[in-house]
């Protein structure tokens, strides 16, 4: 259900505003809501400007926080910290200390991943170095090519030995990425040559990692060994001042955004409290039950100074109110359902109560059977043992174990366990689905009925409540219409005796213009798409037959394939096949039946959230 | 003969509304899946629009149901 709210009034003198606004963060209820002027008042620059100081201050602390990978969970300080020169001072200085010591690692570790790379090419070459002295004052040149490259080789050869005939030797091999590694080694005379060759060609030589102070890649060698050795340690080093930072510091840090980012939502609550020279005006809502304990504190803090007052219906409209839900623990889960549409608006009718009936109802009618609901229940259970209290997945495994329990009960009704293995663990069918095809289609549409019934219901007791008295009168016809409808019909297939078809069809005649006169001719429309969404409903007869259709054929297949073990296996896969179309289907139908047939009549959408001003929190 | 053309009508009865679903719902997915990407908080408007059009083959499936029988099968 929709919490009822109270807007209340707290005035008092200027000087002691940010107090104020202060006791009201501490108590954690008002959603403020600027009070209505006859003028807009300009806006506050020495409000912005301080804004701007400490967001900036807020990002040197985020940041350090987060260079520093300090847990969000760290507790921080008692006392916390406030916005300061010296506050801001620390706060840069440790920004700058977490950055230079986060660019470090990562220019360490770009290094190592690059000498890394190298490592395989210089090993490759070494092998190769005996070769290096068939021209003891000649050159070497060191070329990688890419991979699949054997043609390219093929071609490099034959342009050398046409270039430098006799003053040239190439050796290659093969690395472990496909790619070539190949030394080219010349005589002095031919040196530049080559070189021109291969600049031409636009075959690059591979040169030395920078900073090991050669250009020559086999002398490079030992200092790049020596250099891969000696990273590891540094990185070590790194993170050891990282954590010894952040074990000094986190504290502090924890506390200084914690305060920091209270601050900042006072600042935001300030530009929406009516603030002169002498007097300031805060409005704001609140659970009505929760007035007493706001105005006591208050009272209890500030004495005659500041007033309270709770402003009467009169002085505000529902449409302004913002909306918190508040259901018994039994119906709580299903708000996870509800909420994924949009809260409803405040003064109408939150659909919670009436989900966690009908959802798992029609979720259990469509699976209905023993075997799969177990299943559903085994794994709606191991997501409550896995999930922390109050979280989504909590509430979403109640549901699961709410509609495991409603397909355990039609299963035992339809007498159904895992398809038609019921009869062989001794469940007898109270009403079987298999068979009574048409009863199930006329249950499922009754079903339809009583549901859309309710849906119009309540959106004509919603109406009326809110002075749409017309409108509220609509919806009783259109329900009195689908009535004598339904009466008419009956007697017309000798449910009810014959004789009554006319007086029904003669009063849903009078009826329609009484309908027309009251909503309008789109009513007529409306009256249609009403009949339509009850027939919506055979959508549970056809998905429940489908079901059970699929897990009969599932128990064929163990006598249709020859042998009992083949046809065993065919028949678990296709049990677990039909068990996930059995957990999807159903769901998506039983949310359809109810976002579009049964909110469609009294759901009213665009309700503000309650966002009471309080603490910062890691989490929130 | 009769029994035949029941069951011909029957399977016409699922499979024709069967390929306008998995047409609608081949134009519907994709779209579903692009606005998802950009605003994730569509995905129950998304998951009404992708059921919408599967009222056809369950409606299809049904009135299957009612021809078959008749034919008593």
């Amino acid at each position: 259900m929709i919490v009822r709210m109270a807007r209340l009034r707290i005035a008092g003198p200027r000087p002691r505003l940010d107090e104020v606004l202060g006791a009201v963060q501490d108590s954690g209820l008002l959603h403020l809501d600027r009070p209505h002027a006859p003028y807009a008042p300009p806006p506050d620059r020495q409000l912005m400007r301080e804004r701007g100081h400490v967001e900036r201050c807020l990002v040197d602390i985020e940041t350090a926080l987060d260079r520093l990978a300090v847990a969000r969970s760290r507790r921080p300080l008692a006392e916390l910290p406030t916005l300061t020169r010296d506050t801001v001072r620390r706060a840069r200085r440790l920004r700058r200390e977490a950055d230079r010591l986060a660019h470090a690692r990562t220019r360490l570790e770009d290094e190592r991943v690059l000498l890394l790379r190298y490592r395989e090419f210089f090993q490759a070459f070494e092998s190769l170095v005996g070769h290096e002295l068939t021209w003891p004052d000649g050159q070497a040149f060191y070329v990688v090519l890419r991979a699949g490259a054997g043609t390219a080789l093929a071609e490099l050869r034959r342009s050398l030995e046409t270039a430098v005939s006799g003053e040239v030797e190439l050796l290659h091999r093969e690395l472990s990425s496909g790619e070539w590694a190949v030394l080219i080694l010349v005589s002095e005379r031919a040196a530049p040559r080559v070189s021109a060759l291969l600049a031409a060609s636009r075959v690059e030589e591979l040169p030395a990692p920078a900073g090991l102070g050669h250009t020559n890649l086999l002398r490079a060698l030992p200092a790049l060994r020596a250099r891969l050795a000696s990273i590891p340690d540094e990185l070590s080093g790194l993170d050891e001042d990282r954590r010894s930072l952040s074990d000094a510091e986190g504290p502090w840090l924890a506390a200084a955004r914690a305060r920091l980012r209270d601050h900042l939502l006072l600042l935001d609550a300030r530009r929406r409290v009516l603030a002169a020279e002498h007097l300031f005006i805060i409005e704001g809502w609140l659970p009505e039950a929760r007035v007493a304990d706001l105005e006591s504190s208050l009272q209890a803090r500030f004495g005659p100074e500041v007033v309270t007052s709770t402003l009467g219906g009169e002085e505000w409209s529902a449409p302004d109110t913002p909306v918190t839900l508040h259901n018994p623990p039994i119906f709580r889960p299903f708000e996870v359902v509800t909420r994924t549409l949009p809260l409803p608006k405040y003064g109408t009718i939150d659909p919670t109560p009436f989900v966690a009936v009908f959802f798992p109802a029609f979720f259990g009618l469509m699976l209905g059977d023993v075997g799969y609901g177990l299943m559903l229940a085994a794994l709606a259970w191991l997501l409550h043992a896995k999930s922390a209290p109050g979280s989504q997945l909590r509430a979403i495994s109640t549901v699961g174990l709410a509609c495991a329990s409603s397909s355990v009960a039609f299963g035992l009704l339809f007498g159904e366990f895992f398809g038609s293995l019921g009869h062989a663990v001794g469940l007898t069918p109270v009403f079987d689905r298999e068979s009574a095809t048409m009863p199930f289609l006329g249950l499922s549409i009754a079903i339809g009925a009583v549901h859309i019934t309710l849906g119009l219901v309540l959106a004509g007791l919603n109406l009326w409540h809110r002075g749409h008295k017309r409108e509220a009168m609509g919806r009783g016809v259109t329900l009195t219409m689908l009535f004598l409808t339904a009466l008419a019909l009956l007697a017309a297939v000798e449910v009810l005796p014959s004789r009554l078809f006319s007086p029904f069809a003669i009063a849903v005649l009078v009826a329609f213009p009484i309908l027309v006169a009251l909503e309008g001719i789109v009513a007529v429309i409306e009256l249609l798409s009403t009949f339509g969404h009850i027939l919506s409903y055979a959508r549970i007869m056809a998905l429940g037959t489908a079901s059970l259709m699929l897990a009969v054929v599932a128990n064929e297949m163990v006598g249709a394939m020859g042998s009992v073990i083949v046809g065993s296996l065919f028949a678990l896969l296709f049990h677990l096949v039909n068990f996930a179309i059995g957990l999807f289907s159903p769901t998506i139908h039983a949310l359809r039946l109810h976002y579009v047939e049964f909110f469609g009549h009294f759901f009213s959408p665009g309700g503000a959230e309650y966002r009471p001003l309080g603490h910062w929190h890691p989490t929130s | 003969m009769e029994i035949a053309l029941l069951g011909l009508a029957a399977a016409l009865a699922i499979s024709i509304p069967a390929i306008a679903t998995a047409w609608a719902q081949s134009r519907i997915g994709p779209a579903a899946a692009a606005s998802l990407a950009e605003k994730p908080e569509l995905s129950t408007t998304a998951i009404i629009l992708i059921a919408i059009p599967e009222t056809m083959v369950i409606l299809g499936f049904v009135v299957a149901v009612l021809i078959l029988l008749r034919t008593g099968g």
